[in-house]
């Protein structure tokens, strides 16, 4: 275990220290804060995921908010059945007659979690493969993505008669699983959203210190020499998509239990950029540094806009601005930078050459961006 | 009044910034309150000030404060004055959710005014109906709706068209090209239309269907043009609908043959459009701006007087402005110690008013008797009235689904 992987530990025990025990103390254990909160953290999960291929692996996806929701979707659908007898409301005024042979499976709860993890991952698989095989890297893997996104929010919206179309699908049931009803407003579903967020952390920070994601690393920083090295890249580049995108569609999820309901504004560029920008904030080289720029963004965002009821939106914006000019790598490479300087110091000038060599390194190539 | 009044928030947020804002308990502590035991009554507005309905929302949201400021400046309810506090849902769905919880749960309102769009008003449906508060939604949408926490102020497909379609085939003609923005309300709406049409012997030549903010109507012109329609009825929305009637314009369509009848226009759009082009065509809709009554007159002077000059009301924003004072209106015959929203919906059934629009009354199904007109447009920007209906006209929001009927204990299907 190298002393990067022993820190990360520790910020990973503090972080779900923090959500699991702290957050709902602090707030008094109030349903409603709790519900917001619940918000919260199932964005962070998203941002964590995007943190997975944007940070590790160099991979932009603009294309996070469609996997989120699928997985969305997944859940509503799920929820939609058990909430109608017979069709759903909205088939009937789209005069759809019978229920469509792809709603059938959502019946089940168990394929319902299942496909919102599966189809995700499958889908964002089958537009890497496209793209990994064919060597596309950088901005393109951007435009594409987004491409992607746009298009199937589209689609979302025109297949009224299977998705509720602008309106989404409203009017769902309460999720029942083992027999136990979640209540969105209780601390017990609080636990359950912070704890899958802790899992999810803990599989992105073993994930980025394996040797999986050493070599991502690699080809981040230099996909030809990783090649070279006899590294299948696409392989790597897939592999790490599909987890990326069926950790949103988890994330997605767990949004639907949260605020009730499934909207095609949750696969909307805005969204998807909003995803980029807190992963950004927070800083996307760290799963953990980018869930908290998730939970860090969203809490202001609530806060300012109680405050200023029409200037939020601007005051948001001209703290992104300063974010991107003066913290490039978000709170994370403040951080990182407050510790070296620190070590630095404490040193006095004695070389520590293996990590004063990497360090800055990682640095220039990341400014050069 | 356009900013929050607690704002001893407002020092807090600078802490928020800085770090995490998990180390600030102050920050997430919440005001815990009966329902109005203050000396003031909180009440929600939630209409978007930002984003892709701004336009028509800051529109309602001004005509909610107006009647909100009218009623403090007269001594409020009970003594008590109406605290507004204000949301901006930003157009976003999640976000409308997010701030009704706040306000329903977190501010303790007794009543949230808000929405344009049904989806916005689905959005914040769960949260409305699980802690039974009550939404004041003062839009005009496709019926098929049934809670019993939500008050409809705005007309159903039947208080638009039952007087509308009829008149329609008498002066211009039976063949009908429906023409409408791709979601639910224009497609119920056309579903109401066609059964309509089929009972009076009327034909549908063409049904089309373009997305939500599509703004190029030269193929669905150069059809109307080869089909040659008596009439375009049209529930297009928004920026479409300016695109679609300027563009109607500019092909030289003559409003005397075809003229396009909408279900959707309003003096907004009219204003957006421009009067040249949109004069000769027709609205079907409970309210215009001309309409010569002392409580109109009243209205439109304040209105303008409060946020300018050049301002416009209609249909949607006089229904914003009437509910504030339907609430009113039931907060006065309950007793100050039981204000909650279920006893404001129960006490709100049965009431009259006299709104711009002619005395409005809510129905046991919470949604609203109104007065349909149909107004031919000037090139002043202005609608003239040149039908009213005889009656008030009762809301039916199942009217297109026989068996089905919207009753006090909800829906009922036979």
């Amino acid at each position: 275990m190298n002393s990067r992987f022993f820190y990360d530990l520790i910020a990973l025990a503090l972080f779900s220290a923090v959500i699991v025990l702290g957050v709902p103390a602090l707030m008094g254990y109030d349903g409603f804060e709790l519900n917001t909160f619940a918000r919260y953290l199932s964005l962070a999960i998203v941002s964590m995921a995007l943190a997975l291929s944007w940070g590790t692996a160099g991979l932009l996806n603009l294309g996070q908010a469609a996997t989120f929701g699928m997985g969305a979707y997944a859940m509503a659908m799920h929820l939609k059945l058990r909430a109608s007898d017979g069709l759903p409301d909205f088939m009937g005024w789209n005069n759809v007659e019978k229920l469509p042979a792809v709603w059938v499976p959502f019946e089940s709860l168990s394929f319902t979690l299942l496909a919102g993890l599966l189809v995700p991952a499958a889908v964002g698989g089958l537009i890497a493969i496209f793209m990994f095989r064919a060597r596309i890297a950088g901005v393109f893997v951007a435009v594409i993505t987004l491409a992607f996104l746009v298009a199937f929010q589209l689609l979302v919206i025109e297949q009224q008669g299977l998705t509720g179309g602008q309106n989404g699908l409203t009017g769902l049931a309460p999720l029942t699983l083992f027999g136990w009803t979640v209540d969105t407003y209780s601390a017990s579903f609080y636990y359950l959203v912070a704890g899958c967020l802790t899992v999810a952390l803990a599989l992105g920070v073993y994930l980025s210190h394996s040797k999986f994601g050493l070599i991502l690393r690699a080809i981040r920083e230099d996909a030809e020499r990783t090649r070279f090295f006899g590294y299948n890249v696409a392989t790597y580049q897939t592999v790490i998509f599909c987890i990326s995108a069926a950790l949103a569609g988890w994330a997605g999820m767990l949004y639907v239990l949260v605020l009730e309901f499934a909207s095609p504004t949750y696969m909307g560029v805005s969204f998807s950029l909003a995803i980029v920008i807190w992963c950004a904030v927070g800083g996307r080289e760290s799963v953990l540094a980018a869930a908290a720029g998730a939970i860090i963004v969203n809490v202001l965002e609530g806060r300012l806009s109680d405050v200023f009821v029409e200037g939020w939106h601007m005051l948001l914006g001209i703290v992104f601005v300063l974010v991107v000019m003066f913290m490039p790598r978000g709170i994370y490479g403040v951080i990182v930078d407050v510790v070296h300087k620190i070590n630095e110091a404490r040193r006095g000038g004695r070389q520590n050459a293996a990590e004063e060599a990497l360090l800055p390194a990682t640095i220039q190539t990341n400014r050069e961006r | 009044m356009k900013r929050r009044q607690f704002l001893g928030r407002a020092g807090a947020f600078g802490a928020a910034g800085m770090a995490s804002s998990l180390s600030a308990p102050a920050l997430l502590s919440s005001t815990r309150a009966a329902f109005a035991q203050g000396d003031d009554i909180p009440v929600g507005v939630l209409f978007s000030l930002t984003g892709a309905v701004a336009v028509v929302e800051h529109t309602l949201h001004d005509a909610t404060l107006l009647a909100i400021e009218e009623i403090n400046a007269a001594g409020g309810i009970h003594g008590k004055q109406l605290r507004p506090i204000i949301e901006d849902p930003a157009s976003d769905p999640a976000t409308y959710a997010d701030r009704a919880r706040r306000l329903m749960i977190r501010d303790k309102c007794v009543s949230v005014f808000g929405s344009y769009t049904s989806a916005s008003r689905q959005a914040v449906l769960p949260v409305t109906e699980q802690r039974n508060n009550l939404y004041w939604y003062p839009t005009l949408y496709e019926g098929r709706e049934c809670s019993r926490n939500v008050m409809y102020g705005g007309a159903v497909p039947n208080q638009q068209q039952d007087d509308l379609i009829p008149w329609a085939i008498e002066n211009f003609g039976p063949r009908f090209y429906l023409i409408g923005n791709n979601y639910v309300y224009p497609k119920e709406e056309n579903n109401y239309c066609k059964s309509l049409l089929s009972k009076l012997g009327g034909e549908v030549v063409h049904e089309e269907y373009v997305p939500l903010g599509h703004s190029d109507f030269s193929s669905a012109i150069n059809r109307i043009r080869a089909e040659e329609p008596d009439v375009i009825f049209a529930t297009v929305v928004g920026d479409s609908d300016v695109a679609f009637a300027r563009q109607y314009h500019a092909a030289e369509l003559d409003p005397a043959k075809m003229p396009v009848i909408s279900l959707t226009r309003s003096e907004v759009e009219v204003k957006a459009i421009g009067g040249e082009a949109a004069a000769g065509h027709f609205s079907s809709a409970p309210y215009f701006m001309g309409h010569d009554t002392p409580e109109n007159e009243r209205f439109v002077e304040n209105y303008k007087a409060r946020f300018g000059a050049d301002e416009v009301t209609h249909f949607v924003s006089e229904a914003a402005y009437f509910q504030v004072y339907q609430f009113k209106a039931a907060l006065e015959k309950l007793d100050p110690s039981e204000i909650t929203p279920a006893a404001i919906r129960d006490a709100a059934v049965g009431l009259t008013l006299n709104a711009p629009q002619g005395e409005v009354l809510i129905d046991e199904n919470l949604h609203t008797h109104l007065w349909p007109k149909i107004g031919q447009w000037q090139s002043d920007g202005q609608a003239k009235v040149l039908i009213q209906s005889k009656e008030r006209v009762a809301p039916k929001p199942y009217a297109a689904y026989e068996g089905q009927t919207c009753t006090s204990q909800g829906l009922v299907k036979a």
